[in-house]
């Protein structure tokens, strides 16, 4: 009798075990590991779509849950308290977040800028028959920008800076990219900052380009990256190390087929086909700008986002 | 009079706040939580984050845009409520397209307003006016349709003239429904406030807290929210004492149809 007792413990402890490790999340078991991801559907984050499909998170043993957000202020605590395991934001976000000592990592590029003049996915669009030539004369004018105090105004200032002007006597707005255009239109403000698809359709209205502010800023800037945090890269380091690699091969799959990047927008997005097919991507590169972090970073302190920019060595991949 | 039923009256209104700001502070005491940080550390930053140059540069723009929209939508409210409560033909009219827009949550409206009324200060105005309208309204027809009989044929008799009849009888005899609409608007009012600074705003207090949460400014972000329900107090006590003098005729005489 002791003997069978002794058995049935055993048996039911076997049965606990086998229960409790389906549970953990960076269990090396038979079945995929789910990874939920937080991004804001936008060109930007084509890639991890593309990756999708094409299996690259399938390879490493990922199932992918990909959940849509607003903007990166909602992202970043979803990742710090754990609800996702990644998540994607713009990099002076991330600077803000790290400055005020929240523990985050950069784990993968996201977007860059092409570094083309008048040819970046990104600009500052005035109307047709405005004033306005150059970045210059965007100083004492009304500017619209998605977020204030984040990456756009910042790289607006530095494309005003760059062309002689002055910075301090620009009036931001803020307003959601697609009101920017009609809002143009109005005279409500007298220039938009603006990200395809919404350029794209700016200039085929007739509105013109004065800045490509991405590339004022600096050479081949990384505009967005996927991050979470250090406490995710600590206790799994493993998931870390497949999540980065399946990015890595989706971000080179979207670098190498433009085409297929333009495709998959329709799937995530409602941008109309006819305006995926003209607009500017932007580059999808293998590792974040360092000096274009750090130009970021400085910009952060002297626009006055941040009192002292963070340690980007913690924040680096 | 004794000190004791004041001691009481005092005891009832501050125990709720004070347990719950206790259990608040006992909560996150030693939090190490980013986004829930200590109260003391909270209730440090106050003073630093609203207090230099925030309360004229933020709070009043944000106040004078919320008695703007909350005025306009009291006068319309009761204007159209009492044209629409006293002629029948009106009601039967207008009433399925009242609850129609009536319906539509005012953020939705926005993004069109923002086509008619630009992105300043009118849109934000129209905003609040735009949902704190309709309680108004709503309780404002009611009120007048529900008009005592008697006195209005009694008006009636002694020809009372049409604006004395107006003020004395129908607006008088609606008040204490538009005062229950009124009220109603008031914390809608004060939501919407919030709302309209999300879009396109570069001042107000909705805008300060938004700005908080997205830079990480954490503990300036609950004084913000703090402060926002600090000043939701103010204005119920502000509305109570108005309502209690507007309406002393009203509650004097429900008193003594109980006593009596």
């Amino acid at each position: 009798m002791i003997k069978v007792r002794a058995a049935l413990a055993a048996a039911s402890l076997l049965l606990l075990a086998a229960c409790g490790g389906g549970g953990g999340g960076d269990a090396s078991g038979d079945g995929p590991t789910t990874v939920k991801v937080s991004v804001i559907p936008i060109v930007d984050v084509a890639p991890i779509y593309l990756g999708n499909q094409q299996g690259f998170f399938t390879e490493q043993g990922l199932r992918l849950q990909i959940e849509t957000a607003q903007g990166g202020a909602a992202i970043v605590p979803a990742v710090v308290s754990g609800q996702v395991d990644f998540g994607f934001s713009n990099l002076t976000s991330l600077i803000l977040g790290a400055s005020k000592g929240i523990p985050l990592k950069v784990v993968a590029p996201g977007a860059g800028s092409t570094g083309v003049q008048r040819k970046d996915f990104g600009g500052v669009l005035v109307k047709a028959g405005s004033p306005i030539r150059t970045a210059k004369d965007l100083a004492g004018k009304r500017v619209a920008v998605n977020t204030l105090n984040n990456i756009n105004d910042t790289t607006v200032r530095a494309s005003i800076r760059a062309a002689g002007g002055d910075p301090k006597s620009v009036k931001f707005t803020e307003l959601a990219f697609p009101d920017m255009l009609a809002a143009l239109d109005k005279g409500n403000v007298d220039a938009v900052q603006v990200v395809e698809p919404f350029l794209a359709t700016g200039l085929k209205n007739g509105a013109r380009l004065v800045a490509s502010n991405y590339v004022d800023t600096a050479p081949n800037l990384t505009i967005a990256g996927y991050f979470t945090s250090q406490k995710t890269v600590a206790s799994k380091p493993e998931l870390v190390k497949k999540f980065t690699a399946a990015m890595q091969k989706s971000l080179k799959y979207a670098s190498d087929h433009p085409d297929a990047v333009r495709k998959v927008l329709g799937t995530y997005t409602k941008i109309d086909p006819s305006v995926a097919g003209s607009l500017t991507l932007p580059t999808y590169p293998a590792q974040v700008n360092a000096a274009g972090l750090q130009t970021l970073a400085n910009l952060a302190v002297q626009d006055g986002l941040v009192k002292s920019a963070p340690d980007l060595k913690n924040l680096q991949p | 009079m004794s000190v004791l039923p004041v001691l009481r009256r005092i005891v009832l209104l501050l125990a709720v706040p004070v347990l719950l700001v206790a259990a608040w502070w006992a909560a996150t005491a030693n939090s190490t939580d980013f986004f829930w940080p200590p109260l003391s550390d909270i209730l440090g930053t106050f003073d630093d984050t609203w207090f230099h140059g925030r309360i004229t540069s933020d709070v009043l723009p944000s106040l004078a845009r919320l008695l703007a929209g909350y005025s306009l939508a009291l006068l319309l409210g009761v204007g159209l409520g009492t044209a629409i409560g006293s002629a029948r033909v009106l009601r039967a009219l207008l009433e399925p397209s009242l609850e129609f827009f009536r319906a539509i949550p005012s953020p939705v409206l926005v993004p069109i307003l923002m086509l008619f009324a630009g992105i300043g200060n009118g849109m934000k105005v129209l905003v609040i006016v735009s949902g704190c309208v309709w309680p108004v309204l709503l309780n404002t027809v009611e009120g007048v349709r529900a008009l005592d009989e008697v006195l209005r044929d009694t008006a009636r008799c002694y020809r009372m003239r049409p604006h004395s009849r107006f003020v004395h009888l129908v607006l008088r005899g609606a008040s204490p429904q538009i005062a229950a609409g009124a009220r109603q608007a008031l914390s809608i009012g004060i939501i919407l406030m919030v709302i309209s600074e999300m879009f396109a705003a570069s001042n107000g207090l909705g805008f300060t807290i938004i700005q908080f949460q997205r830079s990480f400014s954490v503990p300036q972000m609950w004084t913000g929210i703090i402060l926002l329900g600090l000043i939701g107090i103010a204005l119920s006590v502000v509305f109570q004492t108005v309502e209690a003098r507007v309406l002393s005729w009203y509650t004097g005489l429900r008193r003594s149809q109980r006593e009596g």
